[in-house]
């Protein structure tokens, strides 16, 4: 069996050529075991909705969630202690500024915000204090958290700039990640591009 | 030593292929394998297959196994784009070649190239199963390749999967991409979890359960492990975790300021990443069995998203260096920086498996995908709405994106071709799904 030449054209198919085959096989039936297939170990509590996966193979049906707290990588991954962000708290004395699309320049109405917080920040020194940056639903995600970034970072540098200490000063970025507003249209997007001020006390 | 060389050319746009750069690399040609269609990006004719009802040959069907596996391995068939199942009904009794002769014969009649016989047993937890593929356009229905596949009775889909990932090796020299995973984002700004799911969305399981921000799931290249950023300890940092083990979750990077953005080089062992720890946000290479960084960007403006050529000599990425986001490509070492893109607002880059070409995001009001070869030359869209398509992610073979759209109201995770045809939807239910990668062929 199997020792002929086809050359099948096929309807509309447009038969281009012949690629040199390989010697002339019999079908061969081979044998291959699937390798255990990889089941994931299912979040905890299962979680809603989705089917409960079939039991694993070889792992574990121990939950492999992100726990609490992750293990260190093998070299240590971070240098520096930050402070807890949900230990600060939005004051209604440090209001918040907002960015034009895609910027992270200060503008003139963010410009007199800014002042009027770091008047309150040099006069309440006691308070540490926590920038948050953040963007609209445009633009997307990774960008955005890049972007948030730039836009803590420049109010931070306003309010070193005014005399605030920076070792006070710690930034965070949310990108689009945490917006005050969710509707989509242009008054709900400038109220998510926006520098947020919390503090705690030291 | 008799050759058989049966070449079923399927390529209506001849001189296209030639123009779609990655049909211009073979596709490696596995043993044994004798039938060839030639991969053009579009327009090409599918093959008509027949896969009618697996045969059961040991064991009670009383789970309809037998429907199953063949609706899942024509549902995959038909996804590859390089198939049209022809619909027939009933299955072929066992042991029984007049009744098979028949079945083949009707089928063909009905228009069909080539089908597909699937063999069930079912012995307990293990299911057995076998696929023979025939040429019905040959006057005795010649049998073109045989193969065998066995794995848990509580997982039918994978082995329908791998069969017909193993039908589309026999007709172009490379495995399908049906037994593969992914990898997304679910759930509303605020609330994010990672999930993964099989390729066509079956299957979905939590990855994470923490009540943060999960953002950016990553699969690593051996299909272990995911790489994502996270705000669970407060900031965004960088993890990696393990879904198929008992494992705890690594961090791989929680400096000051963001850590995002990951992206495995294709050996495995590095990520380029996003730090913002030296003032700004950074393209870093991180080697991730010691914690060693080496920095690759040195400028004012924003850099990130970075993503590896797949010779792993190269990164993309965004930077904001000249106002607008654009895509970049530099060498390994950070020098030889070329800008790819102009004139837009360019994110995303998303380098593809066989290398020739960058698929981004270009927002316009809206947003859609584009690709462009890495010298910046061929600028292309692939998407015209409706709504916003973004955050692609190449399927191992290079054929598929998976990407998010918001067309019918919410986020859901959409896959295409790259021919324009119509792209399929993924992920389902009420839930925003957003971030889709997809995973390498599974081991």
């Amino acid at each position: 069996m199997g020792t002929r030449r086809f050359h099948i054209a096929v309807m509309s198919l447009l038969l281009l050529g012949v690629v040199a085959a390989g010697c002339a096989k019999r079908p061969a039936t081979t044998s291959v075991a699937a390798p255990p297939p990889p089941v994931p170990a299912p979040a905890a509590p299962p979680a809603t909705s989705a089917p409960a996966p079939s039991a694993p193979e070889p792992a574990s049906s121990t939950p492999a969630a992100a726990p609490a707290t992750p293990t260190p990588a093998p070299a240590p991954a971070a240098t520096t202690v930050r402070p807890v962000p949900a230990e600060f708290a939005a004051i209604p004395e440090l209001r918040d500024i907002q960015f034009d699309f895609d910027q992270y320049d200060i503008r003139p109405d963010a410009a007199r915000t800014l002042d009027a917080n770091a008047a309150w920040l040099k006069s309440n020194a006691n308070h540490l204090l926590l920038i948050e940056g953040h963007c609209d639903e445009r633009g997307t995600n990774e960008y955005n958290l890049a972007l948030g970034e730039r836009r803590a970072k420049s109010a931070m540098n306003y309010l070193v700039a005014q005399g605030v200490q920076a070792a006070r000063i710690t930034i965070i970025s949310y990108g689009e990640e945490r917006p005050l507003c969710s509707e989509h249209n242009d008054t709900c997007w400038q109220q998510n591009r926006r520098g947020h001020f919390l503090v705690k006390p030291r | 030593m008799r050759r058989t060389s049966v070449v079923v050319v399927i390529a209506l746009l001849a001189l296209a292929a030639v123009a779609v750069p990655w049909s211009r690399t073979p596709a490696p040609r596995a043993q044994g394998v004798d039938v060839y269609i030639n991969i053009t990006g579009g327009g090409a004719k599918r093959l008509n297959i027949a896969v009618p009802e697996f045969t059961v040959i040991a064991g009670t069907d009383t789970a309809a196994l037998g429907k199953l596996l063949a609706s899942v391995a024509g549902q995959d068939l038909t996804f590859s784009g390089l198939f049209s199942v022809v619909a027939g009904t009933g299955s072929i009794p066992p042991n029984n070649p007049e009744a098979l002769r028949q079945s083949w014969a009707e089928f063909a009649a009905a228009g069909a190239h080539a089908a597909v016989h699937g063999l069930v047993a079912l012995r307990g937890d293990r299911l057995e199963t076998e696929m023979r593929l025939y040429d019905l356009t040959s006057p005795e229905h010649r049998l073109i390749a045989a193969k065998k596949f066995e794995g848990p009775t509580a997982q039918p889909r994978r082995l329908a999967h791998k069969i017909a990932d193993e039908v589309v090796l026999q007709f172009t020299g490379e495995p399908g991409v049906a037994d593969t995973k992914l990898a997304y984002v679910q759930g509303p700004a605020g609330a994010k979890e990672i999930w993964i799911s099989d390729y066509d969305g079956a299957n979905p399981v939590a990855v994470t359960k923490n009540g943060s921000i999960n953002l950016m799931p990553v699969w690593s290249p051996d299909g272990r492990s995911l790489a994502m950023t996270s705000f669970v300890q407060g900031y965004p940092d960088l993890y990696r975790l393990f879904p198929f083990e008992r494992r705890p979750v690594q961090t791989l990077a929680a400096f000051v300021g963001i850590n995002s953005s990951p992206a495995w080089s294709p050996d495995g062992r590095s990520l380029a990443v996003t730090l913002s720890k030296d003032g700004n946000p950074e393209i870093y290479v991180l080697t991730v069995a010691t914690g060693t960084l080496r920095r690759l960007t040195r400028h004012a403006g924003i850099d990130t998203e970075p993503v590896w050529s797949p010779t792993g000599q190269q990164i993309a990425f965004v930077s904001d260096r000249n106002g607008q986001p654009h895509i970049y490509v530099m060498d390994l070492d950070g020098s030889n920086v070329r800008q790819v893109t102009s004139s837009g607002f360019h994110t995303q880059p998303r380098w593809s498996p066989k290398g020739e070409t960058i698929v981004y995001t270009q927002r316009e009001g809206t947003h859609d995908l584009w690709a462009v070869s890495p010298d910046g030359s061929n600028p292309r869209r692939l998407t015209t709405g409706p709504g916003d398509n973004e955050g692609a992610a190449w399927a191992p073979n290079g054929r598929h994106l998976a990407f998010q759209s918001n067309r019918l109201g919410r986020w859901q995770v959409f896959a295409m071709l790259l021919d324009g045809s119509p792209p399929t939807q993924i992920s389902q239910g009420p839930a925003e799904h957003t971030s889709p990668s997809w995973s390498p062929r599974l081991p």
